[in-house]
């Protein structure tokens, strides 16, 4: 790899090569958001389905999250890709892509949602309904925004994780940047250590400001929190 | 200017860490013929999916074709009876040369100038030629219906650039959209089966162990003679000389065919 890595010649290869690399970067981005936004959607509600009080939205939310989080992506993958014309249903790559890592992420996504929702007191949903809140007035404007803190990491986590598993795609010849880095390590000059290398940078370059981002938003909000403490503080040593 | 660094040191790790990965190649030239005999054992990456090159038997765990009966007789005139088989797919069969995990390849390799570039190849113990495998009904008769149809092939053959060759001199344009790669054979075959794919293409003798009843080899179709080498670690020339004696002596004095007919594959094609 090394070896490779440090012969100018392959560099050159892989340089014209280039737009292949370009267009297959897009792709990735392309399933990654759309998958991303199929995540988050599906990870709220069922993450809510998963705390409420009926217990067959709870069981419904239950078998799905048990479902894909059991059973391997690839299979998944496997399956629509492969099976699922035999029943007259043939859906592009992409579509696959997104739908089948929306959902796998979602159900991770879900498991953090309801985690942070039980971890916000019990008094502040006692408080919203004698408000007069509605169920979702009390989720939207009261519980989700204080739950946001606390899920953040997790959600980031699952969230750079879908960036990466997007490469699932490569099984099924999606014409991702995996498959496009494999199709090039392994073809003509066979040149695999500039092919990886790259690559791995393009996924870097894509996972990397997310973690930064997340990373700054949540200090962000502790910090209010801390200033909001203060503030009560003061207020307590006023009132003594 | 905190932001930066950290950036510059999380690249610099990147790149550490793909040195640590490939350790291997750079410290070692391989192993010569004397050391493999002292070790005793002969390590070869073969096929596992080919039946008559390299087919591992699940029930037993134990491996036959050409390639098997090859390696075998190599790790004889070593003075060596042990052989450990490393399966390897096109993908992987280079790297795990170049990392030193097996002597050399015997895995329907075929040799390619580019490929010359990073391994050393013998003469060719088998020349093949690459065909197509269609469904019955699917009304493909020769590479002119191609154009607008997909076609499966392994990652890492050489069938596409050949078949594209082959298409050109027929003034069919194939263009990457109509290749999908898949890692293993048995997946092209489940693309083939499902319709994800319109045809199968990859070597002939490879393509013999997919057909049934509802599909059949273009038999007009065998384009691009694919020569079979054994590949070995590009700076250890001493074991590549060695191999290359022992192949071309075998088919000089007809073990080579011998083999090739023991183990029911039709001659090596013959090129017009």
């Amino acid at each position: 790899m090394i070896k490779q890595i440090s012969e100018l010649w392959r560099w050159q290869v892989l340089w014209a090569d280039w737009p292949k690399f370009a267009v297959a970067f897009l792709k990735t981005l392309e399933i990654a958001f759309f998958a991303l936004a199929l995540a988050l959607c599906l990870g709220v509600i069922f993450g809510l389905m998963s705390t409420s009080h009926n217990r067959l939205l709870r069981g419904i939310a239950r078998v799905y999250v048990e479902f894909f989080q059991n059973t391997p992506l690839a299979i998944q993958v496997f399956f629509v890709f492969f099976a699922l014309p035999y029943a007259g249903i043939t859906l592009s790559k992409v579509t696959i892509g997104i739908l089948c890592v929306g959902t796998y992420t979602g159900a991770y996504m879900s498991e953090a949602v309801r985690a942070g929702i039980g971890s916000i007191p019990k008094g502040q949903f006692e408080a919203a309904q004698s408000q007069g809140f509605t169920y979702i007035q009390t989720m939207a404007l009261i519980i989700l925004p204080q739950t946001i803190k606390i899920i953040l990491p997790p959600m980031v986590n699952q969230m750079v994780n879908l960036v990466k598993n997007t490469s699932i795609v490569t099984m099924i010849a999606g014409g991702d940047l995996m498959y496009r880095a494999n199709a090039f390590a392994t073809n003509g000059t066979m040149s695999y250590g500039p092919s990886y290398l790259v690559c791995g940078i393009l996924y870097f370059i894509l996972c990397f400001p997310l973690t930064r981002w997340a990373r700054r938003y949540e200090d962000r909000l502790k910090q209010r929190d801390v200033q909001t403490n203060l503030e009560i503080e003061k207020m307590e040593e006023e009132l003594v | 200017m905190k932001k930066l660094l950290a950036l510059l040191l999380s690249v610099t790790m990147l790149f550490a860490l793909a040195a640590c990965g490939g350790g291997d190649d750079s410290a070692s030239t391989g192993r010569t013929p004397g050391d493999i005999a002292a070790d005793g054992v002969l390590k070869v990456g073969v096929k596992t999916d080919v039946p008559g090159f390299g087919l591992l038997d699940t029930v037993d765990n134990t491996y036959s074709g050409i390639e098997i009966d090859l390696s075998y007789k190599i790790a004889e005139e070593l003075g060596i009876d042990k052989v450990e088989f490393t399966p390897v797919t096109a993908a992987t069969r280079g790297q795990l040369l170049d990392s030193g995990d097996i002597d050399m390849v015997a895995a329907t390799f075929t040799i390619t100038d580019e490929r010359k570039q990073s391994w050393n190849f013998t003469t060719p113990y088998y020349i093949d030629a690459v065909s197509l495998l269609v469904k019955k009904d699917s009304g493909i008769e020769g590479i002119a219906d191609l154009a607008d149809k997909v076609i499966g092939v392994s990652t890492g053959s050489t069938s596409m650039q050949a078949l594209i060759a082959a298409a050109a001199d027929q003034e069919v344009t194939l263009t990457d959209d109509n290749f999908s790669e898949f890692a293993t054979y048995p997946e092209i075959k489940a693309a083939l089966d499902s319709g994800r794919v319109d045809a199968f293409c990859v070597d002939g003798s490879i393509l013999a162990g997919y057909v049934d009843d509802t599909n059949h080899i273009l038999e007009s179709v065998r384009f691009s003679p694919q020569e079979y080498g054994l590949a070995t670690k590009k700076d250890n020339t001493e074991w590549a000389e060695y191999l290359e004696n022992l192949i071309t002596g075998w088919l000089e004095d007809g073990t080579i065919a011998q083999i090739v007919a023991d183990n029911g594959v039709v001659a090596s094609f013959e090129a017009e």
